[in-house]
């Protein structure tokens, strides 16, 4: 039987680096804690392929983020993630979505898959 | 292949004026040819945390080899290690440490970009009598009325919250988080989880005042 692992690692790299639409399917199938979050990518990825992935997580601190810190870790294991991890207000003060270009997760997830 | 050797080569043969290209030799080293430039050598490890027994491993497997590179963005080089790779005349750093390093010729002494400046500039401090390097971004300074303090770095452009309380978190506590980026500031949040904490959230201007206080 195949372990969990292996079935992780052939959906990350069946044949080439995945594109942001495809990060950010993974991302919300393997995270369950991201539905208690804010999760944006910003940056290269969203351009193509770039040497990291840039992710933003707004939210509460304490025990949630805490779960979802490992659970980004566990499926971010083969990935380059970059994850900046702000409170509400650090986003209010830094304007961070805008300036950067943020977009959802989600929204990244249901466009075209060759994004 | 593994995925960071997939990666660092994804982004080494993208390069658009066709100076740089790269190829895996094998397992997770690879050779980069830059056009009047020497060749480059390098390991592309993806290591959380690179040790000098993981240094030393990839020397012994790799005798050849110009530069280690920690493809993770959350990879944490251990002093011992840093000390290790540059007595062997062996670059270290990240990703984009490897492609400059390459591009400039000077892969076998290049060190991590993003602290290189901050390691520099504590030890030119008149008041700064010794700097051990625990990590690439913790030191223990001696001052030289015989203080000694802890200083751990951040290099984000605006520290949050989490930068210092993930800083105090790994690397035990420290008497000063040091934002070394020279652009932006730390968040409001950012210096009162300094605060909470017990250390201080200092950029570079504030660092030497601050040390002469002690």
């Amino acid at each position: 039987m195949q372990s969990i692992e292996n079935r992780r690692n052939e959906e990350l790299f069946t044949n080439s680096l995945m594109t942001a639409n495809e990060i950010a399917v993974y991302l919300i199938k393997h995270c369950c804690s991201l539905e208690a979050f804010d999760s944006y990518m910003f940056g290269s990825t969203l351009e193509g392929i770039g040497h990291d992935i840039d992710i933003l997580i707004i939210g509460p601190s304490g025990n949630a983020l805490s779960v979802l810190k490992q659970e980004l870790m566990f499926a971010g294991s083969e990935l380059p993630l970059d994850i900046l991890y702000m409170q509400p207000s650090e986003a209010i003060e830094t304007d961070f979505v805008n300036r950067e270009r943020c977009i959802e997760l989600s929204v990244l997830a249901s466009m075209n898959p060759r994004i | 292949m593994k995925w960071q050797v997939k990666y660092a080569l994804e982004n080494l043969n993208k390069d658009v004026v066709g100076r740089c290209t790269a190829e895996c030799v094998q397992n997770d080293v690879i050779k980069i040819v830059i056009k009047e430039q020497p060749d480059v050598l390098a390991a592309i490890s993806d290591a959380y945390t690179i040790s000098k027994e993981i240094a030393n491993q990839y020397v012994q497997e790799n005798p050849n080899i110009d530069f280690l590179c920690g493809y993770r963005k959350e990879c944490v080089w251990d002093g011992e290690a840093i000390s290790y790779l540059q007595k062997n005349n062996i670059g270290w750093g990240n990703f984009g440490t490897l492609h400059s390093a390459a591009l400039n010729g000077n892969a076998n002494v290049a060190e991590q970009k993003i602290f290189a400046f901050a390691n520099r500039l504590i030890r030119q401090y008149g008041i700064v009598d010794k700097v051990d390097r625990e990590f690439d971004r913790v030191f223990q300074v001696t001052l030289k009325n015989r203080h000694t303090i802890r200083i751990g770095l951040i290099p984000d452009y605006e520290p949050t919250s989490d930068n210092v309380r993930s800083l105090w978190k790994t690397f035990g506590p420290v008497h000063i988080a040091w934002n070394i980026n020279p652009s932006g500031n730390p968040c409001a949040t950012a210096l009162e989880a300094g605060e909470d904490l017990g250390c201080k959230v200092l950029k570079t201007e504030g660092m030497k005042s601050y040390l002469q206080t002690l």
